[in-house]
């Protein structure tokens, strides 16, 4: 009866109040943080003595955090189409391949998101450093590509798996090439895969920290270097403002996610 | 002679040690429905995907016409295929699957629409052309594949196992459709099953694989009355099976002594035998009677149960050397109903049993 | 069926279907298998070859107490995680939909909201002038500031915060592949709620507990951001102490030694949750 939901008794209040409380706690900063950005206290005090939009126009006012904003949307948006392109082929790999090995490879792509990022930072920098790919677009776009690869690959396999290969098969016998096949019957079929991918790497990317910490420049910002550097100086309310409007970004993802694949899944 | 339409010589099929066919020699003409029956991992799966181009014969040769198939891709070779998940495209609807073989060969659009919907029309499902895969049942599914596979009207329909993820009344209801079909269309049909009746139901000929060699290939009759072999016996239809020692043979019918002693002649043979061979004598259930005939033998039994199915009655028996007998009289069913105390008989005439080597 | 698959010859010398995974795997050997382990040698030839830097670390007690320390704060969040997940996972999996949906929403927005964003809420909501202080003062619970940042208290609030959706999500798959019916027969068996819990429920979901528990662990010893914004100097944690020694004192012989210690300990932790849930379902957080 534990788990009948209708039966559960006075356990039910207790477990749905808890539950509740839990939701709280995970909205809270979310909810604070676009509060405060309205408010105008200079020392963040709440609730607010008075309300603004101060915040926002010193925010815009600024170019270095549009450059930041700018940056972070570039690379991180080149992030995700190469780990998606590289991390369908891998995928194709992984789940059809028939080789030795098929699971120690599966399990080497999907270290990067295991592995303590701080160890990859440091390490990359060092090699970039060497290389002389340090504080580069390039540099940026390949640490981020490798970051990304593993939420690329965990969806994409995860639907390749769920796709029968009768189906393609089927095409083909029908008369399609297998690139053909591949093209008009397999990846329409997993786009909901492909779609998840798309958005993990971009957040993967759009939202990485430590990597950008150690592989930024002064030329070269991305949002989230430009939000630790002002955490690290002050708790500036601009930096709020900043993230009120990561708030309605990620708001927008959830609902475009939401509905895209309402309409893919249709 | 006139020269086969399909035709399947020797055909082989290895995976590293293991050889899942062994030269496969089969003549199809045109317009046939044959059917490959068989266990699971008998060769018959494994031939169909050397036809269909998914997998390349080890050695041999499938000729369509006098022109070999092999060096042909898949999507090239012209054939129709169902499988046996459903594999419909998820993305696509109902017309859209249909029309995709014709897309593919760039026909005119006026063409692919007629087509479509005489296809769909063939597979009674005009009102569905706009639905999505998943809106449909099972059976509906399967008649979407088949429209697809007709719509390009290849010479030979490859059927893999399309039925076993319907359940048994569906089944039926797309089997008698499958043989509409096969009337309507005159379309070379090779379909692959694990289930006897479906095959025999189905089929103008069966071919009946057993560890990558066809055991035996003929009409469903032949192989039902003339078993070539004990395996045959025993996968078509339901069958008894009792030891036997051979003692003499004379105009195919020969004298045999059972288990329990008593001597049994005119039993119907094929094979020579020694004088004192072990054999196996195999008696259908409905060839047993609870009456004795004029010229029937008799079997001490002991009746351990009697069951009463509507149209017939089956008994369960045990002989005296401890084998149950399945009995299913057809004519005398109400006999049954008397229950019979230990050392009852029946009986069955001897020219409807066969004799096998045990 | 067997082998319903193309088994057409590969390219020339590879493994058939691996070709495709090459530029991945071109990927990953050399900008990250390669510079990681070019760090690790550097652990035993900077400034020059030889065990000094392991000596260094393990010989110092600053060193050991920052080791001591990430896995006193990844231990304690670990524990309240699972604590916390549990019940939440628990209503999830047999909610009415439509208000787990809800719930899930939340969960969702505050995962993919920017970690930095959300650090930042908690620094300020924890500070010593900040909300909560002055709601508790207010309610008149304490009368003095709570030192709730910088210190364990602050990290230990916002890494299971963060660690939260990774527990919960795959907890409610665990407890939704229970079947009903056992708890069902455990209450016709005559088991007291109490008792099917500890004996049906609790081991049932254990698998899965588990699994979480051991991947907000390995998580939670390499983290990087939330301890070192909300963490205070005398409980720094080895991600933090590693950066440091980089960045700010330009040691590389010993900050490649620390990122060695933590990867040896990540990568064994990572392998013990592979065994539990299979490679298949490990990292299925996203």
């Amino acid at each position: 009866m534990l788990l009948d939901y209708d039966r559960l008794g006075w356990l039910r209040v207790a477990l749905v109040g808890f539950t509740a409380a839990v939701a709280a706690f995970l909205l809270l900063p979310v909810v604070f943080i676009v509060l405060l950005s309205f408010g105008s206290s200079r020392w963040l005090a709440f609730p607010p003595p008075g309300w603004t939009l101060k915040w926002y126009q010193q925010l815009l006012a600024d170019p270095t955090w549009i450059d930041a904003a700018l940056t972070s949307a570039r690379i991180a948006a080149m992030a995700a189409i190469l780990a998606v392109v590289i991390g369908l082929f891998a995928s194709f790999s992984l789940v059809r391949g028939e080789f030795r090995g098929r699971q120690v490879l599966r399990g080497l792509l999907l270290t990067p998101m295991v592995l303590p990022v701080v160890v990859f930072a440091i390490a990359i920098y060092a090699f970039f450093l060497r290389i002389g790919l340090a504080g580069t677009t390039v540099g940026f776009v390949i640490a981020h590509t490798i970051l990304a690869l593993p939420f690329a690959i965990i969806p994409i396999t995860a639907a390749l798996e769920g796709f029968d290969k009768s189906i393609e098969d089927a095409a083909i016998i029908c008369g399609a090439s297998p690139l053909q096949a591949r093209l008009r019957i397999t990846l329409p079929s997993i786009r909901i895969g492909i779609f998840s991918a798309a958005i993990f790497s971009f957040l993967a990317s759009w939202d990485e920290v430590v990597v950008a910490i150690f592989m930024a420049s002064p030329t070269l910002q991305t949002l989230p270097v430009k939000i630790w550097g002002s955490l690290r100086a002050d708790l500036s309310p601009v930096v709020a403002a900043a993230s009120s409007l990561l708030v309605g970004l990620t708001l927008c993802l959830m609902i475009v996610t939401a509905l895209l694949r309402r309409k893919l899944s249709r | 002679m006139t020269r086969p339409f399909l035709s399947i010589r020797a055909v082989r099929k290895t995976f590293g040690a293991f050889v899942a066919v062994h030269d496969v020699t089969i003549d199809v003409p045109k317009g046939e429905f044959l059917t490959f029956l068989g266990p699971s991992g008998s060769g018959k799966s494994t031939t169909l995907y050397a036809i269909a181009g998914f997998q390349d014969p080890s050695s041999g040769d499938v000729l369509l016409e006098d022109r070999s198939l092999l060096s042909v891709p898949s999507h090239k070779r012209n054939i129709g295929m169902v499988f046996q998940r459903y594999t419909l495209f998820p993305h696509l609807s109902v017309a859209e699957n249909v029309a995709f073989p014709l897309r593919v060969r760039r026909r005119p659009d006026g063409e692919v629409k007629r087509k479509v919907a005489d296809m769909l029309a063939l597979v009674r499902l005009e009102n569905f052309a706009d639905r999505h895969p998943g809106a449909l049942s099972g059976g509906q599914q399967q008649r979407v594949a088949l429209a697809r596979a007709l719509a390009y009207d290849p010479p030979i329909l490859l059927m893999d196992e399309p039925l076993s993820a319907l359940d048994k009344k569906l089944r039926q209801e797309i089997q008698a459709e499958i043989r509409r079909i096969h009337r309507e269309t005159g379309v070379t049909i090779l379909y692959v099953t694990h289930d006897q009746e479906e095959a025999l139901h189905l089929s103008d000929r069966i071919a009946l694989f057993r560890e990558g060699r066809i055991e035996q290939i003929g009409t469903g009759e032949d192989l039902y009355l003339r078993p070539a072999s004990e395996f045959v016996a025993g996968f078509i239809g339901n069958s008894n099976f009792l030891s036997a020692e051979h003692l003499q043979t004379a105009d195919g019918a020969s004298t045999i002594r059972l288990a329990d002693g008593s001597i049994v002649t005119g039993v119907k043979t094929t094979t020579s035998f020694g004088q004192g061979q072990k054999v196996r004598m195999m008696v259908r259930p409905e060839a047993f009677r609870l009456t004795p005939g004029p010229t029937s033998a008799a079997l001490a039994v002991e009746i351990v149960d009697t069951a009463f199915f509507g149209d017939r009655r089956r008994v369960v028996a045990r002989t005296a050397g401890g084998d149950e007998i399945d009995v299913r009289p057809t004519s005398d069913a109400k006999e049954a109903d008397s229950t019979a105390p230990s050392g009852q008989r029946i009986f069955f005439d001897p020219a409807s049993a066969f004799l096998f080597p045990a | 069926m067997q082998g319903s698959s193309f088994r057409r010859s590969s390219v020339a010398g590879l493994p058939a279907g691996s070709g495709s995974a090459l530029p991945a795997l071109l990927l990953v050997g050399l900008f990250f298998i390669v510079p990681v382990v070019a760090l690790l040698l550097r652990s035993v030839t900077d400034p020059e070859p030889g065990l000094q830097n392991y000596a260094a670390l393990f010989g110092s007690g600053t060193y050991v107490r920052v080791f001591l320390n990430t896995f006193l704060v990844a231990s304690v969040v670990t524990a309240v995680t699972i604590l916390v997940a549990f019940p939440v996972a628990w209503m999830l999996a047999i909610m009415p939909p439509a208000l787990g949906s809800i719930v899930f929403g939340i969960i969702i927005l505050s995962m993919w909201t920017n970690l930095l964003t959300r650090t930042y809420a908690w620094m300020v909501l924890l500070q010593r002038t900040g909300v909560i202080n002055r709601a508790l003062m207010g309610l008149g619970i304490i009368h003095e500031p709570l030192p709730l940042i910088n210190n364990l208290a602050g990290v230990t609030i916002g890494m299971v915060y963060i660690m939260l959706p990774f527990m919960i999500l795959p907890l409610v798959g665990t407890l939704r592949a229970i079947d009903p019916m056992t708890l069902r027969a455990a209450a016709l068996c005559g088991a007291s709620p109490f008792e099917a819990f500890r004996r049906i429920l609790l081991p049932l979901s254990l698998p899965g507990i588990a699994a979480g528990g051991l991947m907000v662990f390995v998580m939670s010893l390499g983290y990087f951001v939330t301890p070192a914004l909300l963490g205070g100097t005398s409980n720094m944690m080895l991600a933090e102490m590693i950066a440091q020694t980089v960045q700010s004192l330009l040691n590389w012989g010993l900050g490649s030694a620390a990122a060695f210690v933590l990867l040896v300990v990540t990568m064994a932790l990572y392998a013990i949750q592979l065994r539990l849930v299979g490679a298949k379902r490990a990292g299925g957080g996203i």
